[in-house]
């Protein structure tokens, strides 16, 4: 079953001279059940690529389809719920709430979406496993950065989305932590069915990919596994 | 209520800043209501606890009730009934030893028609005899005891206080209460003059004799000397304060929730409801404003317990009212503002290269 899928898409910023042409006639395609890897430098339009396959940003052109859904036919309403029930997002720049505790960041997820959230001891071990169980009463701003960006994805994985989105989720972590994520994700897509897109420069989570692209100069290619 | 709560919770400083700038701003509107209001039922205090309808004053007069005479001849069609009375006005200067000189306004009454009759003492008998009176609790409150005696302007003879009444003010100025012959004397005038005024409880009652006007007790407030020049001044100055404040408030909300865009941007991406958001924003300046206003309106009535009675205040619940629901009416619309950004914030804003 194919889950999400992006054709001929392109995207630039800017207007004439300023203009910049991000992303040039992308295809590609995520399965459920597996762990994909867009490995790109900085600067290559990974974030836009991310976002524009979870629906946050319309490409000029080109389609996006999730479950044969094209996104910009939803409204908006339809991508909230889209985003609320079915995705996780990752994003860059830690999504927490920066007056709620790591216990309350879950709480204000169970208050929007009433089911399917992951049950307490699932929960419990999936703190445990990311080594973020102790700080459950912290707040944002009492952690470290490699322990937000651990909050950060707990807190996209605690709505058991269909399709996790995550871009550079191991840049502020250490090499143990690397491989402890990579196994996750790698668990997560095989055990649970989950599509998985991890955009990064982190080459340490290779090895746990199913399939490796390569995002350059606003193409995308599949590179050996 | 969930985010409002646990944000203003997270941020006490902040919000506590901002309670407080609500806890000042209705503080000072209402204060500043009340004294106003206080000082202008200084103004009619003696008249409102008439009850009266109808005020008889001659046409001449101007509607001004110390230009005012009545003769007996000119009074003599109109019958006076249990709810009509004689009223003779002086302005005098009360002293007496050991005390400063006092303005004060000597009415004098008939006492055995309505308003003697009403009369609610604090303490002590009517006014009988000619040399009596019964006095504001201002004089009371300045020192005078009942039995006490005071020289009014420059005559001979001291008058007595018999008893003692609350919220017997006309004009800014205590009333004595007396008689109708100590009203002529203090007024220089002959026994041929009957009173400066009748008043009436009656609202059909009508002066009969070509020299006589009627006007309704509102016409003869409004023309009460700078009663109506020192209500509008107020009423502009608090109308003013009101809005200044309402769009301060409305502002610093506005701040407030354009503040939290980021964060919202960032709630949006996970696909938490807009709907969420902007509950949470306006739930959170109901409290601000309404905590604001509780405070504020404990102060208040702090203020009133302490402030000394020769500043009066009053409260008027209704205008009260009205003034804390247009508060949090702006409180509210200053918070929905900035609604269409949080409908609109672009979640791809935090997401950052
Ligand atoms: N909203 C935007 N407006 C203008 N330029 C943008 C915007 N978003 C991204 N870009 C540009 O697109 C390029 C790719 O950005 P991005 O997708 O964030 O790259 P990456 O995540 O790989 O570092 C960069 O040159 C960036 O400056
Ligand atoms: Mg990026």
């Amino acid at each position: 079953m194919t889950t999400i899928q992006l054709s001929h898409i392109n995207k630039s910023f800017g207007q004439q001279t300023s203009r910049v042409q991000v992303l040039s006639d992308i295809n590609f395609t995520a399965q459920a059940g597996q762990l994909s890897l867009v490995i790109g430098p900085s600067g290559s339009g990974k974030s836009t690529f991310l976002t524009i396959a979870g629906g946050l940003q319309t490409p000029n052109s080109g389609q996006v389809l999730l479950n044969q859904k094209s996104l910009p036919a939803l409204t908006a309403k339809q991508r909230d719920a889209l985003r609320l029930n079915q995705i996780g997002f990752i994003l860059q720049a830690y999504n927490l709430v920066p007056y709620l505790t790591v216990r309350e960041q879950f709480k204000l997820a169970d208050r929007v979406k009433k089911q399917g959230n992951l049950s307490a001891d699932a929960l419990q071990n999936l703190l445990q496993r990311l080594g973020i169980r102790e700080l459950q009463q912290k707040y944002p701003d009492q952690l470290s950065g490699g322990q937000k960006q651990r909050v950060a994805i707990a807190r996209a994985l605690y709505t058991d989305p269909k399709i996790v989105l995550a871009d550079e989720p191991t840049a502020a972590l250490d090499s143990d932590r690397v491989k402890e994520i990579g196994r996750l994700f790698a668990d997560l897509a095989k055990t649970q069915h989950k599509a998985i897109i991890v955009v990064t420069h982190d080459l340490r989570l290779r090895q746990y990919a199913d399939r490796v692209y390569q995002l350059m100069d606003g193409k995308i290619s599949r590179k050996a596994g | 209520m969930f985010l409002a709560l646990k944000e203003i919770k997270r941020e006490k400083l902040r919000y506590t800043l901002i309670i407080a700038m609500i806890v000042l701003i209705s503080y000072l509107i209402f204060v500043l209501t009340s004294l106003a209001l206080g000082l202008a039922q200084q103004n009619t205090a003696a008249i409102d606890s008439w009850d009266t309808q109808q005020v008889v004053l001659n046409k001449d007069a101007n509607t001004n009730l110390t230009q005012s005479l009545l003769t007996k001849d000119q009074v003599k069609k109109t019958d006076l009934g249990a709810k009509d009375a004689y009223l003779g006005q002086a302005p005098v200067v009360a002293t007496a030893k050991g005390q400063e000189k006092t303005s004060a306004q000597f009415l004098g009454l008939a006492a055995d028609q309505f308003i003697a009759q009403n009369l609610k003492l604090s303490a002590g008998r009517q006014a009988n005899a000619k040399h009596e009176v019964v006095a504001d609790t201002a004089f009371q409150d300045a020192g005078y005891h009942l039995g006490d005696k005071v020289t009014l302007n420059s005559g001979k003879t001291p008058y007595k206080i018999v008893g003692f009444t609350k919220n017997a003010k006309l004009n800014v100025a205590p009333v004595l209460y007396g008689t109708l012959p100590a009203w002529r004397a203090l007024k220089n005038v002959g026994p041929q003059f009957a009173a400066s005024a009748l008043v009436s409880q009656r609202a059909n009652f009508k002066g009969r004799g070509s020299q006589l006007q009627t006007y309704t007790t509102q016409q003869f407030i409004d023309k009460l000397p700078g009663y109506s020049a020192q209500n509008s001044t107020f009423t502009f100055m608090i109308g003013f304060l009101m809005v200044i404040s309402l769009i301060v408030i409305a502002v610093f909300l506005y701040i407030l929730t354009v503040q939290k865009l980021q964060n919202y941007a960032v709630l949006r991406a996970q696909g938490i409801p807009a709907k969420t958001l902007v509950s949470a924003t306006i739930s959170q300046a109901i409290i601000l404003v309404v905590g604001g206003l509780a405070i504020g309106t404990l102060l208040t009535a702090a203020t009133a317990l302490l402030i000394p009675t020769s500043v009066p205040m009053s409260f008027d619940l209704p205008i009260l009212g009205a003034v804390a629901l247009g508060l949090v009416a702006t409180g509210i619309l200053g918070a929905l503002i900035p609604t269409r950004m949080i409908l609109h914030v672009d979640p791809v804003s935090v997401i950052g290269g």
